[in-house]
């Protein structure tokens, strides 16, 4: 499946939080990752995640899909970020 | 299914942050550790031990390769799917004169069926290849006669040589004529095409090879020798006319690839950087495209399709299911 992650964390967590996300998803701009990812993994993460955040203060969202076949993506400025094979 | 990672740029490759990180000029990425299957290395990148280690640790292979684009080596982590069982047998299999040759056969016969589907596809469509496709169902009728290895690698040689014959009328382009194989480096520009695809599906191959208790050291066509991998060289046999040849094809049949992607060295040709990369491409694409598979009926990709193969060698090796080559359907 693929999945969107997108976090809103206090400060303090930020980095905690990036630093997780970035073993399992693609960092796309600040505060968003994206990625496909196992049903096994995506439970490790939120696992994972749910230690680090605050769960009174931090919110993070997940958009899943089961593919990205019906899907576009628009872009207006710069490209930050996103998935690559090739570098 | 994890991905490959291509590395073209001179750059270092580290862990950081538990992950994989990618720093070269002007670029800083980090790479998903758990999503990254393999890398294959082309670009002069710098790495240490605790990245070995790290790689070794999550399973993931890596693959690297010269100037040329020719495959050198890989880092193999330690294998994880040991078994002595398996082991055991591949070596009974290559030992026994009858059982080596019975696999060495199904190979074969399985890279020349692929080969005839290949040249009837494009017969059909009013390639005048009849003769080549003659010329290989004979071979392929010798197969079942060969008695010794050595034997069957002539065959095979001979096979190949007369479908690589017939590229010429395939492709009817000027600019990539095929002449005669060569290799180490290929001395025009279809061979640099040929060499890049099968190095790139020999790797795959083993990248495939390390999710099966195979070992990929005893291979049964070729022999089994004091330096390389060869099972993968045999089971990459079977998958070049379907998987390598046909992104050839392509490639050139669409007019994507030309002259300016090869340059020339001392010795001969080599694909650029560019070059490469719009091989790669396309390589991935076709390892990407599922077909339906007839037994377990449902898509399967063509990536999958080579651990299915590995997995049939797996039950012949243990006496429940001869093995059986797949032959594509078109």
């Amino acid at each position: 499946m693929f999945v969107i992650l997108v976090y809103d964390v206090n400060q303090k967590r930020v980095a905690k939080v990036l630093k997780t996300a970035r073993k399992y998803l693609y960092w796309v701009q600040n505060s968003v990752l994206e990625g496909e990812i196992t049903e096994a993994n995506f439970r490790r993460l939120k696992g994972e995640l749910s230690r680090i955040i605050n769960q009174d203060e931090d919110s993070v969202l997940f958009y899943i899909f089961g593919s990205m076949k019906y899907s576009s993506r628009e872009l207006l400025g710069i490209q930050k970020g996103g998935e690559t094979n090739m570098l | 299914m994890r991905k490959a990672i291509y590395l073209f740029s001179d750059g270092k490759l580290q862990r950081k942050g538990n992950t994989l990180y990618f720093e070269s000029e002007g670029l800083k990425k980090y790479l998903p550790v758990e999503d990254v299957g393999e890398i294959f290395v082309f670009g002069e990148v710098e790495f240490n031990r605790k990245l070995v280690e790290f790689l070794s640790q999550n399973e993931i292979i890596l693959h690297y390769f010269n100037h040329y684009g020719y495959y050198m080596g890989t880092f193999y982590p330690r294998e994880h799917y040991n078994s002595g069982y398996m082991i055991l047998k591949q070596a009974e299999h290559f030992s026994d004169q009858s059982k080596r040759i019975f696999l060495g056969r199904a190979i074969v016969k399985g890279s020349a069926r692929n080969i005839l589907q290949v040249l009837k596809y494009y017969a059909q469509r009013g390639k005048e290849v009849e003769s080549n496709v003659e010329l290989v169902e004979n071979y392929l009728n010798k197969v079942t006669e060969a008695k010794e290895p050595n034997e069957l690698l002539g065959l095979e040689g001979n096979i190949r040589e007369t479908y690589y014959q017939a590229f010429d009328v395939i492709l009817q382009d000027k600019t990539f004529l095929y002449e005669k194989r060569t290799r180490r480096p290929p001395q025009n520009y279809l061979n640099t095409l040929i060499s890049f695809g099968n190095s790139l599906l020999y790797s795959a191959v083993l990248s495939e090879i390390y999710k099966t208790h195979l070992d990929p050291r005893i291979g049964f066509l070729h022999a089994t020798n004091f330096r390389s991998f060869t099972l993968n060289l045999d089971i990459a046999e079977i998958f070049k006319p379907i998987i390598v040849d046909r992104t050839i094809f392509s490639l050139i049949g669409r007019k994507e690839i030309k002259k300016e992607h090869f340059e020339k060295g001392l010795e001969g040709f080599a694909l650029t950087t560019e070059g490469k990369k719009l091989f790669i491409t396309e390589f991935e694409e076709k390892l990407k495209t599922t077909i339906k598979h007839p037994e377990l009926k449902r898509d399967v990709s063509y990536r999958f399709l080579i651990r299915l193969e590995l997995y049939k060698l797996e039950k012949h090796l243990l006496g429940e299911k001869p093995f059986e080559p797949f032959v594509s359907r078109w």
